[in-house]
């Protein structure tokens, strides 16, 4: 395989596991988030606004691993 | 065939009027020019609020509000408590500007562009804030106080060796996510839209509808990305503040 297509693979691989490892957390976030909120209903706002803020930074995560396949696509 | 949006070249920096100052370029470019245009809508939308003089607000001033009071309240009071009302007007400014250089690159003009997608200006944003977060940690705390915060408390002294050195890469790490986040978020959802109106431009009529119909799901998606960047950037910077000026 030359490096054109190792680039190209290698982006390819560098957002797909990044968005699973994301999937992961997220899911694990928005979940626990719910069940919060299903037992303390009142306490939804605080709750909401904080699993937001935390999405954005899990969210973060796989837009570094966007970046780098970018990097990598366009280089090769 | 070919797609007629090429997203990349959309999102490039065209260089709008060739300038340089003392050998250095200091081009006009599309980034300068939407951040201007950024930066009128704002001191438009401000002095036309502000000269509004009844008691019950109206209108643009409504909206304005409560997002100041939010900034005030949400933000600063409750990660910096009273005394942070002195950093209010800075983080104010820095929500109102990265929230709208988001949003006017989302008017669909033929060479609209967003700000915020670009390094430069987010790394600019982020070393701001970086610099701040250090001036005033020193004028606070002094500098005796500012060097002991890379010491962190209750740890015994055969670790230090080893702690120093992370606190201090914990902390030169910050402005570059700050920067990143910001700018990836940005970037990545503009492409995402200029992928899917691609989309709708080549292929079969009837299959074209879908991709529209994303890129118009997705535009809406990043209004609230723009608005949720704003708040977790003006929110990190408040985090940031609290921590170099805090024990006061």
């Amino acid at each position: 395989m030359d490096s054109v297509a190792m680039a190209w693979l290698g982006s390819g691989l560098a957002i797909g596991l990044a968005a699973m490892g994301t999937g992961f957390g997220m899911g694990f976030m928005v979940g626990k988030g719910l069940e919060g909120v299903s037992r303390q209903p009142e306490a939804a706002g605080a709750i909401q606004r904080l699993m937001v803020m935390g999405i954005a930074f899990v969210e973060a995560l796989a837009l570094y691993a966007l970046v780098i396949a970018l990097f990598l696509a366009f280089k090769a | 065939m070919r797609s007629l949006v090429d997203p990349i070249d959309h999102l490039q920096l065209h260089s709008l009027l060739q300038l340089s100052v003392a050998g250095v370029r200091l081009d006009i470019t599309q980034a300068v020019l939407f951040m201007w245009i950024g930066c009128g809508v704002l001191v438009t939308m401000f002095l036309l609020a502000s000269r509004q003089t009844a008691v019950v607000p109206r209108g643009m001033r409504v909206v304005l509000e409560v997002l100041l009071l939010f900034i005030r309240e949400d933000i600063v009071k409750r990660t910096m408590g009273i005394h942070g009302i002195r950093y209010f007007p800075v983080i104010a400014t820095l929500f109102f500007f990265i929230l709208v250089c988001n949003w006017v690159g989302l008017v669909p003009l033929p060479r609209s562009y967003t700000a915020t997608s670009n390094i430069s200006v987010t790394a600019a944003l982020a070393l701001f804030v970086f610099v701040l977060v250090q001036v005033e940690g020193v004028r606070i705390k002094g500098i005796r106080g500012y060097l002991r915060g890379f010491i962190p408390e209750g740890v015994p002294s055969m670790l230090l060796p080893l702690m120093v050195p992370i606190e201090i890469i914990s902390l030169v790490a910050r402005p570059f996510s700050l920067a990143i986040r910001l700018f990836a978020n940005m970037l990545a959802g503009h492409i995402l839209i200029l992928v899917f109106i691609g989309m709708a431009t080549t292929g079969f009529w009837l299959l074209k509808a879908v991709p529209l119909l994303g890129a118009a799901v997705m535009s809406l998606f990043e209004i609230f990305v723009g608005l949720v960047q704003a708040y977790i950037f003006s929110m990190l910077t408040a985090i940031y503040l609290s921590e170099a000026v805090g024990e006061s």
